[in-house]
């Protein structure tokens, strides 16, 4: 079993994906999201939960952090042992948000709703970097 | 391209039905919150936003529903009707904890009789 999973594994090839910092690249980010999650063999329902995740991260992104030189931003997908992991990074220094648990509140959702659908949400921040790192397990 | 749009209004029983169908993200949120709140300076206080045709909606357009919501209740005698039938929007509310401060219908004519009783 074991090194059947790892098989099917290798033959999921990692990608990244390069675009523009703009809101209306994010349809392009949850394509290539859905393709990812759906060859990876995730059911309809986690396919969706990844798009949803991951977009929040792009748009976080897009919204509040900065493009490198080139105005790109980066999105890549790499696999593990049964487990799909989405990297979102760009060059912006991560400002806490303000956390507000009123649910009338406006803004400041993103990585509460991330969590509650990933099995992992890994924030690297330096100076300059900002890597969101949205892990899900297959069933 | 997001699939994004919204419909040009009707109103039925003094209620304001908008549709807004396709992916409701960072990108189109914006064209709902300028129609939404068009609505609200008009003094057009009963809403229905129409999500039947929404197949995506992330937490910028929450953000707009939420915003119009309490604006709404702040106004004497107005309110936000949502209709939503989609099983992944449903889901993304229901993770979202707004269920508890947007009312959701499942049906156009449920949420305008609501508003319509209610007014």
């Amino acid at each position: 079993m074991q090194a059947w999973i790892e098989r099917e594994t290798a033959s999921f090839a990692a990608s990244e994906l390069r675009l523009p910092a703009l809101r209306s690249e994010l349809d392009v980010a949850r394509r290539y999201v859905e393709e990812a999650a759906a060859a990876f063999g995730f059911d309809a329902d986690s396919c969706f939960e990844l798009v949803f995740a991951v977009n929040e991260a792009v748009t976080n992104a897009i919204r509040h952090g900065a493009p490198d030189e080139r105005g790109l931003i980066s999105l890549s997908v790499v696999a593990d042992v049964g487990r799909l992991t989405f990297v979102v990074r760009d060059c912006g220094t991560f400002a806490m948000p303000v956390l507000d648990t009123d649910t009338r509140s406006e803004h400041g959702r993103g990585l509460a709703l991330m969590a509650s659908v990933m099995d992992e949400v890994q924030l690297h921040i330096k100076p300059g970097s900002t890597v969101v790192r949205l892990s899900k397990a297959r069933a | 391209m997001s699939s994004f749009y919204i419909s040009d209004d009707t109103t039925r029983d003094d209620v304001v039905v908008l549709v807004a169908g396709g992916e409701i993200d960072y990108a189109a949120s914006p064209h709902l919150r300028e129609c939404m709140l068009a609505h609200i300076k008009a003094n057009r206080q009963r809403l229905v936003l129409d999500l039947s045709w929404a197949t995506f909606i992330d937490s910028t357009a929450i953000g707009v529903l939420t915003g119009a919501a309490t604006k709404l209740r702040k106004a004497d005698g107005g309110s936000l009707a949502v209709v939503c039938t989609h099983e992944k929007v449903l889901q993304i509310f229901a993770i979202s904890g707004l269920e508890s401060v947007i009312s959701l219908y499942s049906s156009c004519e449920e949420a305008i009789s609501a508003l319509a009783v209610a007014g």
